[in-house]
């Protein structure tokens, strides 16, 4: 037996290897540290000096894995970033995304998927702790001559707005960002565009003649803003009602259920005031299926709860759409235009049960998922 | 009195100790980032994994099924598919005495065979059935889920849909695309009884194309529990010998590889997969009765190549799969049936009573099917198929030949008796088949869906079988449907050519048949519950059974006899109680007897309830629970024995996330408490006098890296 596990061990390592050295993937990592005291220093130099000489083969990083969270413990890990060859860094750009779990460490992997695809480079890509030392960081990047910054999340571009002013921030993930921070930076919101939304609408239900909304001023202001202007644009009138607390929210919405008529259409803007999951979704699921109203959202995860579709992030293609952003102002030095834009790579879902309800006829559109699932 | 637990059980145990208190400190050290955003956009996990994988269709025929993702399978804790389908409600995993395969019972339907042929196991939609024994064949031991994307279970008759075995369920393995796998994983794993596994794992683009590979090396020395009495015991007992390794340890050890590489461009996808099971063991004997060696080795090399656009034109979708499968099943150095010194009123057999059955299949399927929508409220959906299953080669070498009444009788050195009397002679069967079914919405909420199939056999002649499914939107929070079918299960070759005076083949066999009818229920309680009800009621006809021939003629023939009754119920439910905290479970309850006895069908769980909670907590941890209480097993026709002891199981699982150099870490123990798990010996129980030991409590500790 022990023999067996021994050459299934060397057919994993010899092919981790072989992937190591022959795939587009990062093979080097070098590891940032602050307060570490000497015997730690001193145990990460000698471990990282053998991943050096090892190219990241697995076997080598498994002793550094072990004291990576030996030292976690301590609290002395800030930073690390993964890159590979020359290219690390060559492009001149570097991500920041906050250093989170699944599931969203795969969102933001497909968002750096999109961004190397367009740089056709490695990029730097610092995963941000929660107590990471901007000071520390931006040395990092002077070092590796970034000159813009791809900020991921709320905590990436909490980090990337702390950097050097002459680093060029782009930013996307994240939903809204405050007015500050919008009127410096180009931020990409995870808002899908209101007017991408009520096309998709029109498209299956084109007797919509009223889109409502119930929001909070103090976070999607900026959202209703844009769709006003897209409501114009699809021949619709927008019903935004304001509501300040859930208690307001929940009485907006009785009263838009008690006077909606045929062409009415409601939408779930992605707000945590109007929007919950406990009160309002169960209302407005039940009201809009007894009514026959389009309920439509900007959170895919309510398709699969009975909201009739949505629109959420093409990861990929947002990545290469931030890309673009950042490559344009090192090729040109023209800087980005500043200010939230909402997100306009997406994708489609829809609740068939809920289509086949409402009388849509799912044949004639394109989706990329179908729920729920049977 | 539970045994105590071994010197090796107790380093598993430290091991494990050590392994959980490290992910301990771990878990503590992680940061703990708050994306409310992320939230808010990609919505929980199981929603983040539908969405970042990949574009789904829209077929789908009405049934009641049951979804297990790749998600739910990490959150079990299992690393075979046995363990996975042990969780699907009405489906309980049982063991044939020989090489202790699986057999999947369900909603009491398939019992008391030592084949599992009531049951269609398909891998991307394409079936695995070999054709000698009429059943998934022996390897699909120990069949890895790191590369399943998702499984599909589907309980009920559906040969309306996927033609013959399609009967009491059908199983579809679907496996990772290079969209749900992207980048490359390595996996290495390492547990009780020598159970060891690594795998690598790649998805990525190569020209354009879409590339998915998996490559599993495994194996397990398989457990050791002890059949006190076996058959060669009762032989000993009646002619005065001590040939008998009973009582022994059971041989449930294998080695395991298997390879896949898929690739897609545009609407073509292509597949091509290699799995090899060798020194698969003999699990009880395939004699019932213990031996030394007599290792298997089965291989199964699959291609298919398929494309399809589900919107070319308007109104159509268009689709076509070509499917090939070899499958060898050898027994390199023979098959010991009864061990040395066994001695019968036929003769004495110094060496052991020798066989060695090896047979060679290949498989080539053809099908297309075209959807059309031009007709307002319909959705109709037309297919056509040929199958040519080739039993293209067989040899049988033994030290024995079988007299008219079955008995052995010994013949000197093992030789090659393939000419002389084999133990089945090559056979072929081809077969045509169309079907057609629509989709019609009624009226608002209502949806009526008729289907009909109709297989043409070069062998037994043709069967058609329809298929109806009416589905009620009744709330926004309220399915009903209700569904009647029909199925089929062809006879095998075995079946119908099998060379052995005790089991003979018989030509002339028909088909089984089953018609079921089914009702169920989808009660969305609260956006975050969700509940599930089906009943159902299934009569059996044509049951192909082994029946003695007239006298006084010796011998037995496999014959079309006698049917089988039942009904039962399943209820689900699925809680998110928090953002990271789900219980799911359920309760089936089934009884099934013989239409002319009206007995029991015995062998399979009357009573089946399953419980599991998923806790994640940290940047991505997972700490899961499963109970699974198996309950009211009698016993087979003509079995005095007491039933089958029920049992419950516990297991847990503690899952890492991927550190920042992409290392995780998992370990699990099932059957924390050790409770004794049996499935039946086959009726009457002269054979094997005892039921069949299952794993007692057992670890595994595993360590992954994505790089």
């Amino acid at each position: 037996m022990t023999y067996k596990l021994f050459v299934a061990c060397l057919v994993w390592g010899a092919t981790a290897l072989a992937l190591a050295h022959t795939g587009p993937v990062p093979h080097r990592v070098a590891t940032t540290f602050a307060h570490v005291d000497a015997w730690s220093t001193a145990a990460v130099a000698g471990i990282v000096q053998s991943i050096e000489n090892d190219e990241g083969s697995p076997p080598a990083q498994w002793p550094i894995f072990l004291v990576e969270n030996a030292l976690s413990v301590r609290g002395a890990v800030r930073l690390a970033y993964v890159g590979g060859d020359g290219a690390l860094g060559a492009s001149g750009i570097a991500v920041l995304f906050p250093d989170i779990g699944e599931p969203y460490r795969a969102v933001f992997n497909k968002i750096i998927e999109g961004i190397e695809d367009k740089t056709k480079a490695r990029v730097a890509s610092f995963p941000v702790g929660i107590d990471a030392d901007p000071a520390e960081i931006g040395a990092e990047l002077r070092k590796q001559d970034i000159r813009v910054v791809i900020a991921l999340g709320k905590h990436g571009l909490k980090a990337a707005v702390s950097l050097d002013p002459k680093i060029e921030v782009v930013a996307g993930a994240v939903l809204a960002v405050g007015e500050a921070e919008a009127k410096n930076n180009t931020v990409v919101s995870l808002a899908p565009d209101p007017t991408l939304l009520f096309a998709r609408l029109k498209a299956m239900q084109p007797e919509t003649r009223r889109v409502t909304v119930v929001y909070d001023p103090a976070q999607s202001d900026w959202l209703i803003r844009l769709a006003r202007a897209a409501a114009k644009t699809h021949g619709v009138e927008l019903n935004a009602l304001a509501a300040g607390d859930l208690k307001a929210a929940l009485r907006q919405y009785r009263d838009f259920f008690a006077g909606c008529g045929k062409n009415d259409a409601l939408w779930l803007p992605q707000d945590s005031t109007t929007v919950e999951d406990s009160a309002v979704l169960p209302l407005v699921l039940k009201e809009s299926w007894d009514r026959g109203i389009p309920l439509f959202s900007s959170s895919v995860a309510h398709v699969r709860r009975g909201v009739l579709f949505s629109l959420y992030p093409n990861n990929v293609e947002l990545g290469r759409l931030l890309a673009h952003s950042a490559l344009g102002y090192l090729g040109n030095g023209s800087r980005p235009a500043k200010g939230m834009l909402p997100l306009r790579d997406v994708m489609a879902a829809v609740n068939t049960r809920t289509a086949s309800h409402l009388g849509i006829n799912l044949r004639q559109q394109s989706f990329d998922l179908f729920l729920p699932e049977p | 009195m539970p045994p105590k637990p071994s010197a090796r059980a107790r380093l598993a145990l430290k091991a494990l100790a050590l392994a959980l208190s490290g992910l301990a400190c771990t878990a503590a050290a992680q940061s703990n980032i708050s994306e409310d955003d992320l939230a808010l956009a990609y919505g929980d996990k199981t929603t983040i994994s539908i969405a970042t994988g990949h574009a789904q269709t829209l077929n789908r025929a009405p049934a009641v099924a049951t979804v297990i993702t790749a998600e739910d399978i990490a959150a079990m804790g299992a690393t075979d598919l046995d363990e996975v389908l042990e969780t699907v409600p009405g489906l309980h995993v049982s063991r044939s005495s020989v090489r202790y395969a699986a057999t999947y019972l369900i909603r009491g339907i398939g019992g008391g065979t030592q084949t599992n042929s009531q049951v269609l196991l398909l891998q991307n939609g394409v079936p695995t059935t070999t054709m000698f024994g009429g059943d998934k064949g022996s390897a699909w031991r120990g069949t890895a889920v790191e590369n399943i994307a998702r499984i599909e279970v589907i309980r009920g008759p559906g040969s309306a849909l996927y033609g013959a075995d399609a009967y009491a369920g059908v199983i579809n393995i679907v496996t990772k695309t290079a969209n749900a796998a992207p980048g490359t994983e390595l996996g290495l794993r390492a547990g009780s009884f020598g159970a060891r596994d690594a795998w690598v794992q790649h998805g990525g683009k190569a020209g354009g194309a879409d590339i998915a590979a998996f490559l599993r090396v495994g194996g397990t020395d398989g457990l050791r529990e002890t059949i006190a009495a076996d058959a060669q015991t009762r032989n000993d007992r009646l002619f005065g010998t001590r040939a008998s390794f009973a009582p022994g340890p059971v041989n449930a050890g294998y080695d395991a590889i298997d390879g896949s590489l898929t690739a897609s461009y545009g609407n073509w996808r292509a597949n091509g997969a290699y799995k090899l099971r060798d020194r698969l063991g003999t699990g009880a004997g395939v004699s019932s009765a213990l031996v030394a060696g007599s290792l298997g080795r089965a291989e199964v090399f699959t291609g298919d190549l398929g494309w399809s656009d589900l919107n070319f034109g308007e109104n159509w979708g268009l689709g076509f799969n070509l499917s090939h499968l070899q499958y060898n099943f050898t027994y390199p150095e023979n098959l010991m049936l009864l061990p040395p010194g066994t001695r019968l009123a036929s003769g004495s057999f110094p060496d052991g009573l020798i066989g060695g059955p090896n047979q060679w299949e290949r498989q080539t399927r053809l099908s297309a099917f075209a959807n059309y929508a031009g007709f307002a409220g319909h959705a109709l959906r037309f297919g056509l198929g040929h199958d040519d299953l080739d039993l293209y080669r067989t040899r049988t070498m033994k030290n024995y030949f079988l007299n008219a009444a079955g008995a052995p009788v010994p013949t000197g050195p093992v030789i090659d008796y393939s000419d002389i009397q084999p133990f089945i002679r090559p056979q072929r069967r081809k077969i045509d088949y169309l079907y057609a079914q629509d989709e019609w919405s009624l009226a608002r909420d209502w949806t009526l869906t008729a289907g009909l199939r109709h297989d043409s056999y070069s062998d037994f002649g043709g069967t058609t079988n329809p298929r109806l499914a009416l589905v009620w939107e009744a709330a926004h929070d309220l399915t009903a449907k209700l569904l009647y079918g029909t199925a089929f299960r062809a006879p095998s070759f075995n079946e119908q050519y099998g060379i052995n005076p005790v089991s003979n083949g018989n030509p002339g066999l028909k088909p089984e048949t089953v018609r079921t009818l089914e009702a169920a229920l989808a009660w969305r309680l609260r956006p975050e519950a969700h509940v599930s009800l089906s009943v159902f009621r299934y009569a059996m006809q044509n049951l192909i059974r082994i029946v003695a021939n007239p006298a006084p003629a010796p011998g037995a023939t496999f014959q079309n006899t006698g049917g089988q009754n039942g009904y039962g119920t399943e209820l689900e439910g699925t809680w998110d109680v928090a953002r990271n905290l789900r219980l799911s479970g359920h309760y089936a309850y089934q009884h099934s007897a013989d239409e002319t006895t009206g007995r029991d069908a015995g062998y399979t769980p009357r009573h089946h309830l399953y419980a599991r909670a998923d806790w994640r907590f940290g940047d991505g941890w997972l700490l899961g629970g499963q109970a699974n209480r198996v309950a009211g097993r009698q016993r087979g026709p003509g079995d005095a024995r007491a039933p089958v002891p029920d049992y419950t199981t516990v297991d847990v699982i503690l899952r890492s996330p991927a550190s920042r150099k992409g290392w995780s870490v998992a370990a699990s123990v099932r059957n924390l408490f050790d409770a004794t798990v049996l499935e039946p010996s086959l009726a009457p129980g002269l054979l094997l006098p005892d039921d069949l030991p299952m794993a007692p409590r057992t670890f595994w500790l595993q360590l992954g890296h994505r790089l």
